[in-house]
């Protein structure tokens, strides 16, 4: 399969004005396979924005390079520019003056199309997104979600190989998040696009996503297809219940298990190393008296990992 | 050149879409400006308007239009674009983003002549201004214009990196409108400040439009007295300097990510 994004060796040092260099993204390097949908997850001030906008040519990197389809960002900008398509964060990306059809037309011709190749797909876009009806009025007057999908239809209208969403559902409804995730799994999974996506919804990164990639502090601490990150903690993981309470005691055979105590009854979950170290721990809650309730293996989502490998780092 | 030309179109369209989502705003602010020159005109008549009197003004308070629709359009605008990320879809195009600034910069220029045309008009007829068209206007009008981009480019690089720059964008437009002779000629200004006056990026091309249009002077004549010559050195070199310096300011705005911070 061919590499749709190369990432190679990309760093980011902003200097800032009381002279102490801020490095946002350190010798970062990726491949992301054409087809594939990255999530890029990591905490606020990760360097996800910034690595984004490098891969867009809007940020200039202080080192290394980004290729799009073997089109060098900066050397060959004219083509690597065709091949993305970018909804960015906390921006409106679109002319609210205008309308969805004008908006449509205008960044087509933008990214260099033409005629009535433009607009049979604009009103395809639109037909699909629900907005055909209301393709005359002002975006202005449309509401957030709409407004997205115009955005997500302006970010499509060249039919771009790769698209990068940042934060495409902040500030979304239910509604209207439900169809972007929709959108992004159809331009992914049917339409075989390469799909980058920044979000803080773990839930929808772990539902969409074939890889994810954390960074913290300007640095990748996990690389790795959705099903292998899960993996990773999957069998050390228990919620073990037992009638009775532990009064605030905290013996070090807890081996660090967060302990809720409610209605008569304790849960201890968390993380052990082996099975050896489950049967010692129910063997000290008999010793204690207190009888065994359920002892379940639990499977940790994405967000427990996530929240796991960035503390750790 | 195929690509540029459906640049600056597309460029323009969205320009004219956008103005006339803004028509009755920009019909009272026509209004107003007619007002001023009337006010204007009133002022320097001494209470009393004298209309053969006015021709000079009004050729220069319409190319000073001009210049203040160029400040308007590399400050506001471009800011208002970098606030909604409209300027990073923009930067994002395959087009080269000087081609980009290029055509709306034509776009601006062909938008604000249906506006000067519209408001010259207005007060030719209502004040009975006697203003002769003569064809030799046209390329000092141009030649003039060419340094206005240059200074508008300029503008637009300290938009980029400082965003808020209304008021520098304000004072450029009253020191303009009082210091470019648009109003008074700069012969009738204090010596330091006539000298400065003449720096501006459209005194020059006021003078000699005046000689041309106004006074009849031919295109040899102002050539041959220096001018012209003078004029065209001073547009080419606010052209380039503004181009130099927009080209600086956009590299330093994508070496600390300020393309779509405000």
């Amino acid at each position: 399969m061919s590499v749709a994004i190369e990432i190679d060796n990309l760093s980011k040092t902003y200097a800032k004005r009381n002279s102490v260099a801020v490095k946002a993204v350190d010798a970062l390097s990726l491949s992301i396979q054409t087809g594939q949908v990255l999530g890029f997850l990591g905490p606020n001030g990760a360097g996800k924005t910034t690595t984004i906008k490098m891969i867009c040519g809007l940020v200039q990197p202080s080192t290394g390079r980004v290729l799009l389809n073997d089109h060098d960002v900066l050397r060959a900008r004219r083509h690597a520019m065709r091949q993305i398509g970018v909804v960015l964060e906390g921006a409106r990306n679109i002319y609210w003056r205008l309308s969805s059809w004008q908006n449509l037309m205008y960044f087509g011709r933008l990214k260099g199309c033409r005629g009535k190749s433009l607009k049979q797909r604009a009103q395809q876009l639109l037909t699909e997104l629900d907005l055909w009806e209301r393709r005359n009025d002002p975006v202005g007057t449309f509401s957030r979600g709409m407004q997205q999908k115009v955005a997500i239809a302006s970010a499509l209208i060249a039919d771009p190989p790769i698209v990068l969403l940042d934060e495409p559902t902040l500030g979304l409804d239910v509604q209207a998040a439900r169809t972007v995730k929709l959108w992004v799994n159809r331009l992914a999974h049917e339409q075989g696009k390469t799909v980058v996506l920044t979000t803080h919804q773990l839930d929808m990164a772990e539902e969409l996503c074939d890889r994810i990639a954390i960074m913290r502090q300007g640095q990748l601490i996990a690389d790795q297809p959705v099903s292998e990150l899960l993996g990773v903690f999957q069998q050390e993981f228990y919620q073990i219940r037992v009638r009775g309470h532990l009064n605030g005691h905290r013996p070090q055979w807890l081996n660090g298990m967060e302990v809720t105590e409610e209605n008569g009854e304790s849960l201890l979950s968390g993380a052990l190393q082996s099975q050896e170290e489950l049967y010692d721990l129910i063997g000290h809650m008999r010793g204690l008296g207190l009888p065994l309730v359920s002892v379940l293996r639990t499977e940790p989502d994405l967000e427990e990992i996530f929240v796991r490998l960035v503390e750790e780092h | 050149m195929y690509t540029a030309t459906l640049t600056t179109i597309n460029e323009m369209h969205k320009g004219i879409l956008i103005i006339w989502s803004y028509k009755f705003n920009m019909l009272m602010q026509l209004l107003s400006l007619a007002f001023i020159f009337i006010g204007i005109s009133y002022f320097m008549g001494g209470g009393e308007l004298q209309p053969e009197q006015l021709s000079s003004a009004l050729l220069g308070y319409m190319v000073w239009f001009y210049a203040a629709s160029a400040v308007s359009n590399m400050s506001w605008d471009l800011r208002e674009e970098t606030q909604v990320g409209t300027l990073e879809q923009m930067y994002m195009s395959p087009v080269r983003p000087a081609l980009l600034l290029l055509g709306r910069t034509i776009a601006n220029l062909l938008t604000t002549t249906v506006m000067v045309v519209l408001m010259g008009g207005i007060l030719v007829l209502a004040l009975g201004i006697p203003l002769q068209l003569r064809w030799e206007g046209l390329p000092i009008f141009v030649i003039t214009l060419v340094g206005l981009f240059g200074f508008g480019f300029m503008i637009g690089g300290a938009t980029l990196i400082f965003k808020h720059s209304e008021s520098l964008g304000n004072l450029f437009q009253n020191a303009l409108l009082f210091l470019n002779g648009a109003l008074l000629p700069v012969d009738r200004l204090p010596g330091w400040l006539e000298t400065f006056a003449l720096t501006m990026p459209t005194t020059q091309g006021i003078i000699v439009l005046r000689n041309v249009m106004i006074d009849g002077q031919s295109l040899g004549a102002v050539w041959a007295d220096g001018s012209l010559i003078w004029l065209i050195a001073h547009s080419l070199v606010y052209f380039i300097l503004g181009w130099t310096v927009f080209a600086y300011c956009e590299r330093i705005a994508k070496q600390r990510a300020l393309l779509g911070q405000y």
